[in-house]
């Protein structure tokens, strides 16, 4: 994937045209992936993108256009349509010179030894296989399971109008299993893992622990009652509960809602927006998990940002665009699902920071509520700032004890109210097992959780048994 | 045929020459060429403006009936050859399946499904960013309470699809859509209300127009003013026309045939059993004029029909590609999407009488307008979400409410439809009508 610095200079002063700063983002994403079902490796997929998304910025005005055509013409009419946004576009005396690649930050991802996806498609089968053998093994009420192992490389080449010039390669690999067992009804469970690395992430026994997770939660639910109705005390595993700080928080803090004043923290800087007990940061160079980046799709450092501190809110998540519209810097966090969308402010891995807290005292202190240990993902109303997560393995708390496991259910909060109903922070922050993707206005990217055992003293769950 | 419908036809031919040349037994490619614009204003200014020409080749071989797919975005002979390549070598680790194969030959068929407008083709891109300026005018001119606006949206593309196979089926055909979308926020004490409409259809001609959109989008924010939770309790639940679609959406999962052969669908062995009550006929429908869904083959190049998943309650079909309805002995339904299984225009039928005449006829209530959420548990139909709407008291609505979730089962929810409006609307791929289900969980207050 080279594209010659000429004519990256020739693109973006044909973007010019149109803004104050232009960027052309080159992306080559290769693709291998494998899915079992039935107890055979049902198919085998590849793909290989390239493609060219070109931007221009006019104040708050973004003209945008992408190619997968890299010839030299189709690039430059993509710049000269990204360029429309201002409408009457002018020939800018400023030639925009592009330097040669600047230093690479360190890397944030696990080595994997340079392997491209397809290189070993014999390994990755493999792995599929055992997974499917660990979890029918693991019991005899596991009935089916369904299995798929995603191997990508990107790699990204991002030049600016202020003379960046920056490359990434990014591996990702994400293992999932869903199992169905049967035992007094039918349930699911699921389980997945992976972050920013190769295939040798599935080192040692990791697929059979996968696969033996998925398993035992599909039995659990498949001997689960009704969920209750009504607002009980919830108490959050550690690891997979981070999605509730990604709905309740996460999303709130993204810099576009907040400059534009549609969120229910827009303004909140400084003011106590949750329990003195809740730190949350937003950490994009932890190496190797999902939600990492070098460099974001802007070329800016990923890094780590403290979003609350012990309760008061410190600051927001920014893109380039609207960190610049309020004079603040990018944070890192300028993501594009891919060189056919424009970047937006996003997440990378969210989580709380350990407590004081033991576990165990947590569940103790409850003397009816539900205890919700996995979650099959959430969502966020930003302006108003309701929000959901849906529970994949839970159970009831009676007496300061896990009872019987309940079906999967929906709860709601609001999410400035919910943080600051949060009552107990355990002492075992973790991070989820990286297989979490998150949906914003049609782009999907990967990203991380993490969090320790929380207890909140009420929610909305949704169940449907009123006794 | 429009020229890109031939290139598309040409990528697509090759593409399956260079399987078959690479060893593959059969091959089948998709081409798509797609033009795309978006235009998004916020406030008095225009923040957005997309425009470009998307391609992409998707091939699937078959060798000794292991399948494999490969995708590109290359079409250069080379990559085309490495993809063909790729796909075969693919093919050596995936087992052998006697199910696996291309449907039988058919020709693609004459027909006016009126899928490609020409409006599309000619709408000045001046008026699509003055539109989008004007529905942001319109949601602040239209009630004094609108703070702010998350912007609005219009949008069109104009694609060609070909589908070329190595048993001789060769088709392409042309579609387009339009959309236009808006987001006001209103100022509710400390709680801002988000409120937000779209219309789509195959043409800009067939669009809501920009007054409708913009004070429908108004309506939704400021009418959940004072918004308060609901008891927890067992109540009648109406699901408006868009909720209801969404709650067809997570029914279409378990109706998909590879769900079935996964063993996560609560549809499983079901066919012939009385599931719905007697106001649910569901139907599957690739031939609907102007359908959002519509086309006159899917991804395998199978001609598309109306198929009834639900006739009056009874479960009547899946819905299937080729492969997974060898598997449950069934024929295709012609729902072959991208390598997945998707849908045409699937929709429950409509009834009789209004929205309005639903509510009037309930006691005490419930009336969904919003749902949170996402996630069902397939095997069991187990059916759980965030939502807001309006209580329902005295056959009126009493107040608006929020931050609750309504919890059931999707084949009790079915069996229990008493009540099923007129009110249909082909907006979307998906779309149902209003409908009342007898009893759900409420868990508020």
């Amino acid at each position: 994937m080279e594209l010659d610095t000429a004519i990256l200079s020739v693109i973006l002063n044909e973007a010019l045209r149109g803004g104050e700063y232009a960027d052309a983002f080159v992306e080559r994403r290769s693709t291998c992936s494998a899915r079992l079902q039935e107890g055979r490796i049902h198919e085998v997929g590849t793909s290989l993108i390239t493609g060219v998304g070109i931007r221009v910025i006019s104040g708050e005005q973004t003209g945008f256009a992408y190619s997968d055509d890299l010839s030299v013409e189709a690039l430059r009419e993509a710049a000269r349509v990204a360029a429309l946004i201002a409408r009457d576009p002018v020939a800018r005396t400023r030639s925009v010179e592009i330097p040669s690649f600047a230093e690479l930050a360190p890397s944030v991802y696990r080595e994997d030894d340079g392997t491209e996806p397809f290189a070993d498609v014999k390994a990755q089968v493999d792995l599929l296989a055992r997974a499917d053998i660990a979890a029918r093994a693991a019991d005899p009420r596991v009935r089916e399971v369904n299995a798929s192992l995603v191997h990508e490389v990107q790699e990204v080449l991002i030049a600016t109008s202020d003379g960046r010039l920056l490359r990434d390669r990014r591996p990702l690999v994400r293992f999932a299993v869903q199992c169905v067992a049967h035992g007094s009804e039918r349930g699911t469970g699921y389980e997945g893992d992976g972050g920013r690395a190769g295939l040798s992430f599935y080192s040692g026994e990791i697929p059979e622990r996968i696969a033996q997770e998925a398993a035992r939660i599909a039995c659990v639910n498949s001997e689960a009652s009704d969920a209750p109705a009504g607002e009980l005390p919830v108490i959050i595993g550690p690891g997979g509960g981070g999605v509730l700080l990604h709905e309740a928080v996460g999303h709130g803090l993204e810099g576009d809602f907040n400059r534009q004043g549609t969120s229910a923290y827009s303004g909140r800087i400084g003011q106590l927006v949750a329990s003195e007990l809740v730190t949350i940061h937003d950490d994009g160079n932890l190496v190797g998990e999902r939600g990492s980046v070098a460099i974001d799709d802007e070329g800016n450092p990923g890094r780590s940002n403290v979003l609350i501190e012990n309760g008061v809110l410190q600051g927001y998540l920014f893109d380039q665009l609207n960190a610049g519209l309020m004079s603040r810097s990018s944070t890192g966090s300028g993501r594009r699902q891919s060189f056919r969308h424009v970047p937006q402010a996003r997440m990378s891995n969210t989580y709380m920071v350990s407590g004081a807290s033991a576990p165990e005292d947590i569940i103790a202190s409850v003397e009816r509520g539900i205890y919700a240990r996995s979650f099959l993902g959430g969502q966020v109303e930003i302006s108003k700032g309701d929000f959901v997560f849906m529970v994949a393995e839970g159970y009831m708390i009676e007496n300061g004890k896990l009872t019987r496991p309940i079906r999967g259910a929906t709860l709601i909060g609001n999410g400035p109210k919910a943080m600051t109903r949060i009552v107990a922070v355990g002492n075992d922050s973790k991070l989820a097992g990286g297989s979490g993707t998150c949906g914003k206005r049609g782009q999907q990217v990967p990203v991380g959780v993490g969090m320790p055992t929380v207890k909140i003293s009420g929610m909305t769950v949704g169940g449907s048994s009123l006794g | 045929m429009d020229e890109r419908e031939a290139i598309a036809i040409d990528f697509a031919q090759r593409a399956v020459e260079s399987a078959l040349e690479s060893g593959a037994d059969e091959a089948e490619a998709t081409c798509s060429i797609s033009r795309k614009f978006r235009s998004e204003a916020r406030d008095r200014t225009i923040t957005k403006l997309e425009q470009s020409v998307g391609r992409s080749l998707s091939l699937r071989v078959f060798v000794q009936q292991a399948k494999a797919a490969s995708v590109c975005t290359d079409f250069s002979d080379e990559a085309v050859r490495a993809v063909a390549r790729a796909a075969v070598d693919g093919a050596r680790y995936v087992a052998p399946d006697s199910f696996a194969g291309l449907p039988e030959t058919t020709r693609p068929d004459q027909v006016d499904l009126g899928i490609a407008a020409e409006d599309v083709k000619n709408f000045p891109s001046e008026q699509k960013v003055n539109d989008a300026l004007e529905l942001e005018r319109d949601v602040r001119a239209c009630d004094a309470r609108i703070v702010n606006s998350g912007g609005s949206n219009i949008g069109d593309s104009d694609s060609v699809i070909a589908v070329v196979s190595s048993r001789g089926f060769a088709g392409a055909y042309r579609s387009t859509s339009a959309w236009r979308s808006t987001e006001p926020i209103a100022a509710d004490g400390e709680h801002l209300r988000p409120g937000s409409h779209a219309s789509a259809a195959r043409s800009y001609g067939a669009l809501e127009s920009l007054d409708f959109i913009a004070r429908k989008a108004v309506r939704r924010a400021v009418e959940m003013f004072g918004a308060r939770r609901p008891p927890t309790s067992r109540v009648p639940v109406i699901f408006e026309r868009d909720v209801a679609a969404s709650v067809l959406s997570d029914l279409f999962v378990s109706v998909n045939a590879s769900s079935v052969v996964i063993g996560d669908s609560f549809l499983s062995g079901k066919i012939g059993e009385h599931i719905g009550s007697d106001l649910v006929t569901i139907v599957d429908d690739g031939r609907l004029y102007a359908g959002l869904g519509s086309s006159p083959f899917d991804s395998e190049g199978v001609p598309t029909r109306r198929t009834t998943v639900f006739e009056r309650g009874v479960f009547r079909s899946h819905l299937a590609d080729t492969y997974y309805a060898r598997k449950l002995g069934m024929k295709s339904t012609a729902n072959a999407a991208g390598g997945g299984i998707g849908p045409n225009n699937f929709f429950l039928e409509p009834g009789r009488g209004s929205l309005e005449e639903i509510i009037a006829s309930t006691p005490r209530g419930l009336l969904v307008l919003g749902t949170l959420g996402f996630a069902n548990e397939h095997v069991s139909g187990n059916y759980s979400r965030g939502a807001h709407g309006f209580w329902i008291e005295n056959g009126e609505l009493a107040y608006p409410v929020d931050e609750f979730t309504i919890a059931g089962n999707l084949a009790t929810m079915l069996g229990s439809i008493d009540a099923v409006a007129a009110d249909l609307l082909f907006d979307s791929s998906i779309v149902s009508p209003s409908f009342r289900v007898a009893e759900m969980t409420v868990s508020g207050g």
